[in-house]
């Protein structure tokens, strides 16, 4: 059986990124070479790129791009759409998520994702919620649940919010407190980075500032991936933007020099509003 | 290279509206410190007047373009190269505002020298007049060409008139102690010399904002060069 890959985290795939005194960022993940397909078309094309460490990497670029696609890339949630299929490495703390021997549930565990639609299970309490993905792995101890199920709703800027009422369904929350009840979800199991898929495309501007504000906590102690539509949020959020384009990464620098001063043109024709 | 046109076209009308009315400003100052300058040295008392009366337009344009810029930042939150064009539009309106200043300072300081016989004096003007002159239209057409040469060059030039500021004060310092009963015209003579070397100052401003506009890179205070 061939050995599954393993790369230095510490040496990037792609371009390297830098930190504002220019010394390299250590990784959390890494796509090398990725192509990604639906049946017969080919939504993503040799795509390498690096996502630094306890940082927010937004990916932006227009509908079809790949964006969305790419991210279920990262946790292989993309297994799950029919007649999807995959071809490069994607590595987790310099360890191939799709070599053989990886089981899909753990690379889930450990690369957790929130969706552009809060999606609480709806027959569940706001409590069962946020502790179900410990349950499923076999987790009953009802202290250490408990205790979880606090330390993950304060994570997400919801305990107190809810902490009387953790026995509701989770569907009996606001839009904004059910996208910070899966983000307690998705951080219960203690993932190593979080994945954002649009999180606030459905939310109004003072859920959506909750959200951000609490992706800036989060990023002390997560690597966090957003993709977003919305610019204006991914220059608020983000150490790093990624522009994707035609299944191609075509940049990807930090923030202010990619919303200041982007290398390419095609990058500073997408978010200058010029993509025509 | 042709920028292609906003997907917004209402955009592209803010963006061309607040660059009109920034030629529009540089153009009336030019011609502001044109007339002062000819109005000392032709000893034209109109042209004076007429340099001082244009500082009211552009003092209300400067209003215009904040104003202007603001808007198109709240309105349209615009990045990379448009970020840059209206951040250095909101900069460059004070530079270019203060060189309007300046000339209806010459302006001011002509009238009076106008009032007494000509001092021969009045000539250590004439070069910094063509140098100060040349560094603002310089500056202004490097922002508009976006042209980092020529902007650099202009940044370069200030020390010159400078150093050609401190001639004309050492000789008419000099003039003012031999002939006492000239203080008053030496000593407008040396302000309206200051008053050129402020405009190469503001003209280095603009310089310095255009090359950011035009390549991101920030030139002032060099030593610390910064990029983005």
């Amino acid at each position: 059986m061939p050995q599954p890959e393993v790369v230095d985290p510490r040496e990037p795939v792609a371009a390297p990124l830098r930190d504002s005194e220019g010394a390299p960022l250590p990784l959390a993940m890494q796509a090398k070479n990725v192509s990604m397909w639906y049946g017969t078309k080919r939504a993503i094309n040799d795509l390498s790129m690096d996502m630094p460490a306890k940082a927010v990497t937004a990916i932006i670029g227009p509908s079809g791009c790949g964006k969305s696609t790419f991210i279920r890339a990262l946790n292989r949630m993309h297994e799950l759409v029919p007649h999807a299929r995959i071809e490069g490495s994607v590595f987790l703390d310099g360890q191939d998520l799709y070599a053989s021997n990886m089981d899909s549930a753990i690379v889930r565990r450990r690369v957790g994702m929130v969706f552009q639609k809060s999606n609480p299970f709806p027959t569940m309490s706001i409590g069962d919620n946020v502790v179900v993905g410990l349950r499923l792995n076999g987790v009953h101890d009802r202290k250490f649940l408990n205790e979880r199920l606090e330390q993950s709703l304060r994570m997400a800027a919801l305990w107190d919010e809810v902490k009387d009422d953790l026995q509701k369904s989770g569907t009996s929350l606001s839009g904004g407190q059910q996208q910070r009840l899966c983000i307690a979800r998705a951080l219960a199991v203690e993932p190593e980075v979080l994945l954002m898929d649009e999180p606030c495309s459905a939310l109004d501007p003072i859920a959506t500032a909750k959200i951000e504000e609490l992706i800036q906590e989060l990023k002390t102690r997560f690597t966090i991936v957003i993709v977003t539509h919305n610019m204006q949020q991914a220059g608020r959020v983000s150490d790093f933007t990624a522009f994707f384009y035609m299944g191609r990464l075509i940049e990807i620098g930090s923030t202010t020099k990619v919303f200041t001063n982007p290398t390419e043109k095609q990058t500073e024709d997408y978010i200058t509003g010029r993509f025509g | 290279m042709v920028i292609p046109k906003h997907i917004l076209g209402t955009f592209d009308e803010a963006l061309t509206s607040l660059r009109k009315d920034l030629l529009m400003m540089a153009g009336l100052s030019e011609r502001s410190l044109d007339r002062a300058l000819k109005g000392l040295l032709q000893r034209d008392d109109d042209l004076c007047a007429n340099a001082i009366a244009d500082d009211e337009e552009i003092d209300q344009l400067e209003k215009q373009i904040d104003k202007d810029g603001f808007e198109i930042l709240l309105r349209f939150q615009p990045v990379a190269s448009d970020l840059r064009r209206v951040i250095s539009a909101i900069k460059l309106s004070p530079n270019i505002e203060r060189v309007g200043d300046q000339a209806t300072n010459i302006a001011k300081r002509a009238r009076k020298l106008n009032q007494h016989p000509p001092l021969p004096e009045v000539q250590l003007i004439v070069p910094m007049q063509a140098h100060a002159m040349s560094m603002f239209k310089d500056s202004i057409n490097a922002y508009v060409r976006e042209n980092v040469e020529l902007a650099n060059s202009v940044c370069g030039r200030d020390k010159q008139l400078d150093e050609m500021n401190r001639h004309a004060n050492r000789k008419l310092t000099e003039r003012m102690i031999e002939d006492v009963e000239q203080l008053q015209g030496y000593f407008n003579l040396i302000l309206v010399s200051r008053a050129l070397e402020r405009v190469g100052d503001h003209a280095q401003n603009i310089a310095e904002d255009a090359v950011y506009a035009a390549a991101a890179e920030d030139i002032r205070h060099k030593g610390a060069a910064v990029s983005v």
